[in-house]
């Protein structure tokens, strides 16, 4: 369980005008759960997430996650980052396996359960090839691999789909869905495809800028079915799904000066 | 109807829209070697048309004839104190020497440079203080303090093999994107494991960059610094040849430096299509 408490980041900046990027945050994020933050840009979502990685400190409150306080990153929580970060100079096995290297898994049992890894985001065929030679959709699919390789608590994933095309795009969304009732992660997910956070959310958190703070939070089930059925056209023409899209579409698009009225 | 026509007319003018880009491809990928060859040769060509007809009195420009056999017979019986491979070989463990220094002092203390404030702190003044100077510009000091002999051309050739070496070992560390670092952390790296797996293989293009401009620059300090001081080495032949006006002898030198220089050239680029071949992807 990630539990977020009051979580506050403060940029100073060149004017005085320190920027609030995250106000008071609080969330948890519980086993079994994939939770979206969705918003603008600038709401500080990315930031959440930085923090929870333990990229960014904390100007106040605290992250735990299973009861221990989160202060720089570590292999407990695994990080997919929106561009990919694959080594240039090692294949694509070798990308995978690096966290277990890291961790002193000998050579035999790190290959295996990568093979076993890149089998589960169709891509065993690639083990062999050197990462510039994939399209960004595998080397997407690379990074989440790897970052599943070490087995940690909970899955960071700050807008990973968001430089794909739309058709990839999908196909990723449901191979997500997938590996998500497959290994049962916890996972936090960040876009701001308002159809996106539905479509995988089984919590979805709305964010609004300056401050960053959370305005509200909904609860689906789509991606259960996305997971088992598998038909992104069905889920996304459901009654329920485009009624929870325009509402969290006039949130995000609400003017600033609206929604803190409607906050107090 | 009208969307149609277009989408038809539309495609005879991507296909012309195409068309240059993929010449221009060609031209890019395509080897020059053929070309190249072709310059060379017509040079040589002129060269001898040139001794052949007279343009030029041989005092300035020997024939070619004259500088093979001017090669052969340096070669064979020396010039100035030594075979025309005792000079290339004095010239080339000078410039070993200092590569050496250059690579096993230069890429560690730019590594540290690059990872450690206090360290950058420290070095980069007085680096960047010499750095500014010409080689030969403090060759005579070093000559008062070291003497005459190899020392004093050794450190020279260090001091300007170190310098760009170093620089690049730095400025590689510094070039490592954040997002791989902070990729590498959140999968357990410790910091011995980020540099050794994250750091130095990033720095790698860098540093081989540093290493083509450390020899360059070695190369040319050489040559001068042989001929100010030196009893041996190809600045040296070149310029004890000048002094009796033997201009087969020095265009003999002339040619193995450049030789030499070509050979350096390919031998680096061939170590970074070893190396990285990565380099410029992803």
């Amino acid at each position: 369980m990630l539990r977020i408490r009051d979580a506050s980041v403060t940029f100073p900046a060149s004017d005085g005008q320190d920027v609030h990027a995250l106000d008071h945050v609080s969330l948890d994020i519980p086993p079994d759960s994939i939770v979206v933050a969705v918003g603008a840009s600038g709401c500080g979502k990315s930031t959440l997430l930085n923090a929870i990685a333990g990229f960014l400190p904390l100007t106040e409150g605290t992250i735990t996650l299973d009861g221990r306080e989160i202060v720089a990153p570590g292999g407990d929580r695994g990080v997919v980052f929106q561009k990919d970060t694959l080594l240039p100079w090692a294949n694509v096995l070798d990308n995978v396996a690096l966290g277990l290297k890291y961790r002193g898994v000998s050579r035999g049992e790190r290959y295996e359960r990568s093979r076993h890894l890149l089998e589960l985001v169709g891509l065993a065929d690639f083990a062999e090839k050197p990462p510039y030679e994939l399209s960004g959709g595998m080397r997407q699919r690379v990074g989440i691999a790897r970052a599943l390789a070490t087995d940690p608590k909970i899955l960071l994933m700050d807008e990973p789909f968001g430089a794909l095309d739309s058709l990839t795009r999908e196909t990723m969304q449901q191979l997500l869905a997938s590996v998500w009732a497959r290994t049962g992660k916890q996972i936090l997910f960040i876009t701001h495809s308002i159809e996106e956070a539905l479509t995988l959310g089984t919590t979805i958190v709305v964010m609004s800028p300056r401050p960053g703070r959370i305005v509200a939070r909904f609860d689906a089930d789509f991606v259960r079915d996305f997971a088992e059925a598998g038909d992104i056209g069905t889920i996304q023409s459901h009654p329920r799904f485009i009624e929870l899209r325009q509402e969290i579409r006039s949130l995000i698009h609400q003017p600033e000066g609206a929604r803190k009225g409607t906050l107090q | 109807m009208t969307l149609a026509a277009n989408s038809r007319t539309s495609f005879p003018t991507a296909a012309a829209q195409r068309r240059p880009s993929r010449r221009l491809r060609r031209a890019a990928s395509a080897s020059t070697f053929g070309i190249s060859l072709a310059t060379l040769a017509a040079l040589i060509a002129l060269w001898f048309l040139a001794a052949q007809f007279g343009w030029a009195s041989p005092l300035f420009l020997p024939s070619p004839a004259d500088v093979l056999t001017q090669f052969s017979a340096v070669a064979a019986d020396g010039y100035a104190n030594g075979t025309l491979l005792d000079h290339t070989l004095a010239s080339l463990g000078r410039i070993a020497a200092a590569l050496g220094v250059g690579i096993f002092v230069g890429i560690p203390l730019g590594l540290l440079m690059g990872l450690n404030r206090w360290v950058k702190g420290i070095f980069s003044v007085p680096i960047d203080l010499y750095w500014g100077l010409p080689p030969l510009a403090y060759l005579p000091l070093l000559i008062i303090w070291l003497g005459i002999g190899e020392t004093s051309k050794i450190v020279l050739l260090s001091l300007s093999t170190f310098a760009p070496i170093c620089f690049a070992a730095q400025a590689g560390v510094r070039s490592v994107p954040a997002e791989r670092i902070n990729a590498a952390l959140s999968l357990g790296a410790s910091r011995l494991q980020l540099f050794a797996s994250i750091i130095l293989p990033s720095a790698l293009p860098e540093i081989l960059t540093g290493l083509k401009i450390a020899i360059g620059a070695g190369l040319s300090t050489l040559v001068a610094a042989e001929l100010i001081a030196a009893q041996s080495g190809l600045g040296y032949m070149i310029m004890s040849a000048a002094n009796f006006l033997a201009t087969d002898v020095v265009f003999v030198g002339l040619i193995v430096i450049a030789v030499l220089a070509f050979a350096f050239t390919s031998g680096m680029r061939w170590l970074e299509h070893r190396l990285i071949p990565w380099k410029g992807k992803l």
